[in-house]
């Protein structure tokens, strides 16, 4: 059944993907352009497309987004380009993911190198976390001459990436690509490094003109009542375990439950179900019009099969039982379960980092700490937490930091 | 982002990039052109100006298009005519588009009714500041039969009227070819006999796009009736490429500077256009469909090529594939090529069974329980005509065979083609 995981949906072809990019009305004013937090300008590249010049298609994506092959299978279009199409008034919204996917396909096929490092300019950054915030981050500071070294903390970089979104949505090898650019970019990877334990602060400090703190939310919550019990594992280290093994674990449960209402409760329980696990019922906290996990996971995750319940909380729990109450309604479940997953969030880890977050943020808005020296991005900075996001934030404290430094040498 | 020179001589004359828009609505007034020079385009041919006493009177609606299962502007038909601002207004613009964009390329296109019209305009424009003078002698829709298509099909008429624009002027000049005649060598040669510096082709072919068929009336509807007018657009490209092929490839005329138009709207056709002999390009159709901004895509995907094919310089690729198209008569005929199928790509619909059997030589099979198709090769003429309606590229040309008798190498068989190996 590992195939089922490890499988990802065929993109377009040539002809499909002509076809795909021929109904785009190429609006005028390209709401689709407007809707993109990381800036990237759907209707530019689809009109490339349209107009056979695939290479400028990819140069559109990747000169805005260091991502653009990630970005085209995980972004949640349905909140961005695609519920701003002007070709919904017609039927549905144009598929601009798809459409970016196999651009960016074209552009590894193709091997093009797009991006470009300027002249050095003799200022060094440091970028504590490898996710995506810290990766366009590296590559922004890069393409402005910067030097960028980049401390990661696992054994392989990517963050999130790497560790959370399953193979069939985002396989790995895409993910490696995409960092190979920034490192043949320039970009210095140190895995294995902690702040705090393999360096610290001050040293990074002393040793770097910028440090950058894009450390992401890496930490499961636990809800205390599931403290210790034995069948309960965590989402966090659930997907990181099964994406390792490329998903060939050896304790695939029967039964299981999920918790949770997010993405990545739909994440573990499709991947439960890619795995064959018989039976997932996906315990939501949320009713399904709050949901928060977006459509397009929803709808895959009720196509895998999984049940889905809303409105329920755990009360309680004896070995692989747990019983849900609602939270509106007199009702209560029971279920028995060879696995119990909890995707109740996650929770940011800033030990050693000499910064204060509140609910997983700094207090501020913006990039910059108290500390001169210090900048937050991704996760921990204001704003979504989705993988555009974290593009959108990247690109953003480089411009910040890169004004600080500079300010007005550069034009 | 890639960037390479685009620059090109054209008739003495240097252009930023070839791409120009074509003497049409897409270039009638000032602000229009000067939005065109914004956004990249490195030339234009300013709309057609007349004399002051011919009075332009346009019919309403004036347009139609030629549509195929879902897409539109397949082709274009227009009945629009010259310029109908004042000649002064005309040339005021000329000369304020040449003060506010000098390294853009402005480029006078005029039509006059006799001698010394031609001569007149000549110097007018000249005088507004014109780079370089197109003589319209193929407009197939002008009201007066003075003018327009009927006198491109004359090469007397059209000999002495560029030798009157030769005595107004002495800018650079080409002359705007009709494709409403069956061989376009005669007027081409007689337009250099008069003075021309160069070409410029084609205008739009006459036609008749669609009917209303309750009303028995050609489109667009005037009044309750129709007329026949040019017609543009991707569908008439392969007869402007034809044109300009068999006026390259003339005796005396293998060099024949020319300005290309006809249906571009990729940088595919610009490349097309480029390597049959055309040295600038003229596009309004595409505008006419999607705006100026399509100068973007083709200038970036021109860049591209060059940089794929080793090419610095755009004047390098200038003609290259006019040796590759030979008369009928002196192709290979020795050898067939069978189509192959790919059984993984194949989603069994049919098709291919379906056009072989009505439309070729009834040489593919259908397996009812499989649904699958498979080749006959002893009923097999190698037309590939099942490669061309396959929708996912499963079909692909295969085996190469010599026809019995016939000698030759089937290895050296040169038949890979973008379109037919997929």
């Amino acid at each position: 059944m590992t195939n089922d995981y490890t499988h990802e949906k065929s993109g377009y072809t040539m002809t499909t993907v002509a076809e795909e990019a021929a109904r785009c009305l190429l609006c005028h004013d390209a709401p689709c352009s407007k809707a993109c937090p990381a800036d990237t300008d759907p209707a530019k590249f689809i009109r490339s497309v349209r107009f056979r010049n695939v290479k400028g298609a990819a140069e559109t994506i990747r000169e805005n987004n260091a991502l653009g092959a990630i970005c085209a299978r995980v972004c949640p279009t349905e909140k961005y380009c695609e519920l701003a199409c002007s070709r919904s008034g017609i039927d549905v919204p144009i598929d601009i993911g798809g459409i970016q996917r196999y651009v960016t396909d074209f552009e590894q096929q193709a091997d093009m190198k797009i991006l470009e490092k300027a002249p050095a300019n003799g200022l060094k950054i440091a970028i504590v976390g490898s996710g995506p915030a810290g990766l366009q981050s590296a590559t922004t500071l890069l393409e402005k001459g910067y030097a960028v070294d980049i401390f990661e903390k696992n054994t392989k970089p990517g963050g999130y990436l790497t560790y959370g979104i399953p193979e069939y949505r985002l396989p790995q090898n895409i993910v490696d690509y995409e960092i190979k650019r920034i490192t043949d970019l320039g970009a210095n990877l140190h895995l294995n490094t902690a702040i705090g334990r393999d360096i610290t602060m001050d040293q990074l400090k002393a040793d770097y003109d910028s440090v950058i703190l894009a450390v992401g939310a890496s930490e499961a919550k636990m809800l205390p009542m599931f403290d210790g019990n034995a069948y309960t594992e965590t989402a966090v280290d659930f997907l990181a375990r099964v994406k390792d093994a490329q998903g060939q674990i050896d304790d695939v449960p029967e039964n299981a439950v999920v918790i949770g209402g997010g993405d990545v409760a739909m994440d573990v329980a499709t991947t439960l179900k890619r795995l064959g696990t018989k039976n997932v019922t996906d315990m939501a906290y949320e009713e399904f019009d709050e949901f928060r996990a977006s459509k397009k996971e929803l709808a895959g995750t009720r196509e895998a099969g999984v049940t889905l319940v809303d409105g329920y909380v755990p009360t309680a729990i004896d070995g692989n039982q747990v019983t849900f109450k609602h939270r509106n309604i007199d009702a209560e479940m029971t279920i028995k379960a060879d696995k119990i997953i909890l995707a109740i969030g996650q929770a940011v880890n800033t030990d050693q980092l000499g910064i204060t977050t509140e609910h997983g943020e700094v207090s501020f808005i913006g990039y910059r700490t108290e500390d001169p020296k210090v900048y937050v991005t991704g996760d921990i900075a204001h704003g979504d937490k989705t993988v555009v996001w974290a593009v959108r934030k990247g690109k953003e404290v480089a411009e910040e930091i890169d004004n600080a430094l500079m300010g007005g040498n550069r034009k | 982002m890639i960037n390479k020179d685009l620059g090109i001589d054209f008739l003495g004359v240097h252009f930023e990039n070839p791409f120009c828009l074509s003497s049409s609505p897409v270039g009638n007034c000032y602000e229009m052109c000067a939005k065109a020079f914004d956004e990249g385009w490195g030339g234009v041919v300013f709309k057609t100006i007349g004399p002051e006493h011919f009075k332009v009177d346009e019919v309403s609606p004036r347009f139609d298009e030629l549509t195929k299962e879902g897409t539109p502007f397949v082709g274009f038909k227009n009945m629009e005519q010259i310029a109908e601002h004042s000649l002064q207004e005309n040339l005021d613009d000329l000369t304020h588009l040449k003060r506010d964009y000098p390294t853009k390329i402005v480029i006078a296109s005029i039509m006059g009714t006799n001698e010394q019209d031609w001569v007149d305009l000549a110097k007018a424009v000249t005088d507004a500041g014109a780079d370089m003078i197109e003589m319209n002698l193929s407009c197939p829709q002008m009201t007066s039969h003075e003018m327009g298509s009927d006198v491109g099909t004359n090469p007397e008429l059209v000999k002495k009227y560029c030798a009157a624009v030769k005595r107004g002027s002495d800018l650079p000049m080409m002359a705007k070819m009709t494709p409403n005649i069956t061989d376009m060598v005669p007027a081409a040669k007689a337009a250099l006999a008069g003075g021309a510096d160069g070409i410029a082709t084609i205008n739009t072919v006459k036609s008749i796009s669609n009917l209303d068929l309750d009303k028995k009336v050609a489109l667009p509807i005037v009044n309750g009736k129709g007329s026949i007018s040019g017609f543009s657009g991707k569908a008439v490209k392969p007869i402007a490429l034809r044109f300009i092929q068999q006026l390259r490839v003339a005796a005396g005329l293998e060099q024949l500077p020319i300005s290309g138009i006809g249906g571009i709207e990729t940088w595919e056709d610009a490349v097309e256009f480029i390597l049959l002999g055309s040295t600038t390009l003229q596009v309004t159709t595409g505008v006419m469909q999607y705006g100026y901004r399509i100068v973007e895509d083709m200038k970036n995907g021109l860049m591209h090529y060059m940089e794929e094919q080793g090419v610095d310089h755009l004047a390098d690729l200038v003609g290259l594939a006019n040796k590759n198209v030979l008369p009928a008569e002196d192709l290979d005929r020795d050898y067939k090529v069978y189509p192959k199928i790919d059984w993984d790509k194949c989603i069994g619909c049919g098709r291919c069974f379906v056009s072989c059997f009505d439309g070729a030589h009834q040489a593919i099979t259908w397996d009812e329980k499989t649904r699958r198709p498979s080749v006959d090769y002893s009923k097999c003429v190698g037309c590939q005509l099942c490669n061309l309606v396959c929708p996912v590229g499963a079909i692909s040309t295969g085996k190469v065979e010599m026809k019995p008798g016939r000698q030759g190498n089937i290895e050296d068989v040169d038949i890979e083609s973008v379109r037919l190996t997929h």
